[in-house]
């Protein structure tokens, strides 16, 4: 029972570390936190389609200048 | 005796590691949290070594210009400044200065490094499979549309690592963490044209 409460305690501890985000403005608090929620599991559901339809942005509004890009960067590791 | 100890000592490390890994890819508020309060130092050792395995596989795929020790050398010198960096401009912003460690950086920052090893790696593998230059055909273009998004991707979750790194590691609210990412790059670009000059690197590895 004394082990459990310790592993509780240690346990809020590491949640409560952190004072909750807040922006001055109140609507701006509330968006900040609607969108970081999404961002704090599995963000790659949202990273991956978001990324790709602004790569296909890029390549409309870039055109070859993002294929030269992309062979620099393949020389940047 | 102590040689066993050390032995799974490592081993535990090493799967802690493996798992901390997967748990930032779904989870990575809740996982970065976690380790921001780790004491286990055989953990950053095992990423920081993980690199120096990466450094030495592309000296083979680079111009030979510096030995792998010399710019894996570098590589440490930048998180180390990088860390030291945040940790005093934490110390300056922070009301309970107590709360602040400095190990809680080390844990969080070394494991801020896995979009860079993956994105480094997988550019190095495909430089050998997929050897640029990239042509305007269709599977060019295919492929450089499909670069691009993977690079960003791991572009923003890198963000999102080295904010939740300085977030549970400085305990700074927004706004500040943005303000000292901004300090950091204002000496960090003019750093990484310096390392660019003297071709260190071309992307800065951190």
């Amino acid at each position: 029972m004394r082990s459990m409460n310790l592993r509780m305690k240690q346990k809020l501890n590491e949640v409560f570390s952190v004072e909750p985000n807040d922006l001055g403005v109140g609507f701006m608090t509330n968006y900040f936190r609607k969108i970081t929620a999404y961002l704090k599991i599995m963000p790659f559901v949202y990273i991956i389609p978001v990324t790709f339809l602004a790569s296909i942005f890029l390549y409309f509004v870039l055109g070859r200048f993002l294929i030269k890009l992309v062979t620099i960067l393949q020389y940047g590791f | 005796m102590d040689f066993k100890k050390i032995l799974v000592d490592c081993l535990s490390s090493f799967l802690i590691v493996i798992n901390r890994f997967v748990g930032l890819i779904f989870n990575p508020y809740k996982t970065m949290r976690k380790i921001s309060v780790e004491k286990d130092y055989y953990q950053p050792v095992f990423i920081i070594g993980i690199i120096l395995i990466y450094f030495k596989f592309i000296y083979y795929l680079r111009d030979k210009i510096y030995p792998a020790t010399l710019t894996y050398f570098l590589f440490i010198i930048n998180v180390f400044l990088t860390i030291i960096f945040f940790y005093l401009l934490s110390k300056l912003f922070s009301k309970n200065k107590k709360e602040i460690s400095f190990s809680s950086f080390i844990f969080t920052f070394s494991y801020s490094l896995l979009p860079t090893i993956i994105w480094f790696l997988s550019t190095s593998i495909l430089f050998i499979f997929l050897p640029p230059p990239r042509t305007f055909s269709i599977l060019g273009k295919g492929f450089s549309i499909f670069f691009v998004a993977y690079s960003m991707s791991l572009l923003i979750w890198k963000f999102i690592l080295v904010y939740l790194a300085l977030r549970f590691s400085s305990k700074q609210n927004f706004f500040r963490i943005i303000f000292m990412l901004i300090f950091y790059l204002i000496w960090f670009i003019p750093y990484s044209i310096f390392l660019y000059q003297f071709k260190f690197f071309r992307i800065p590895f951190i």
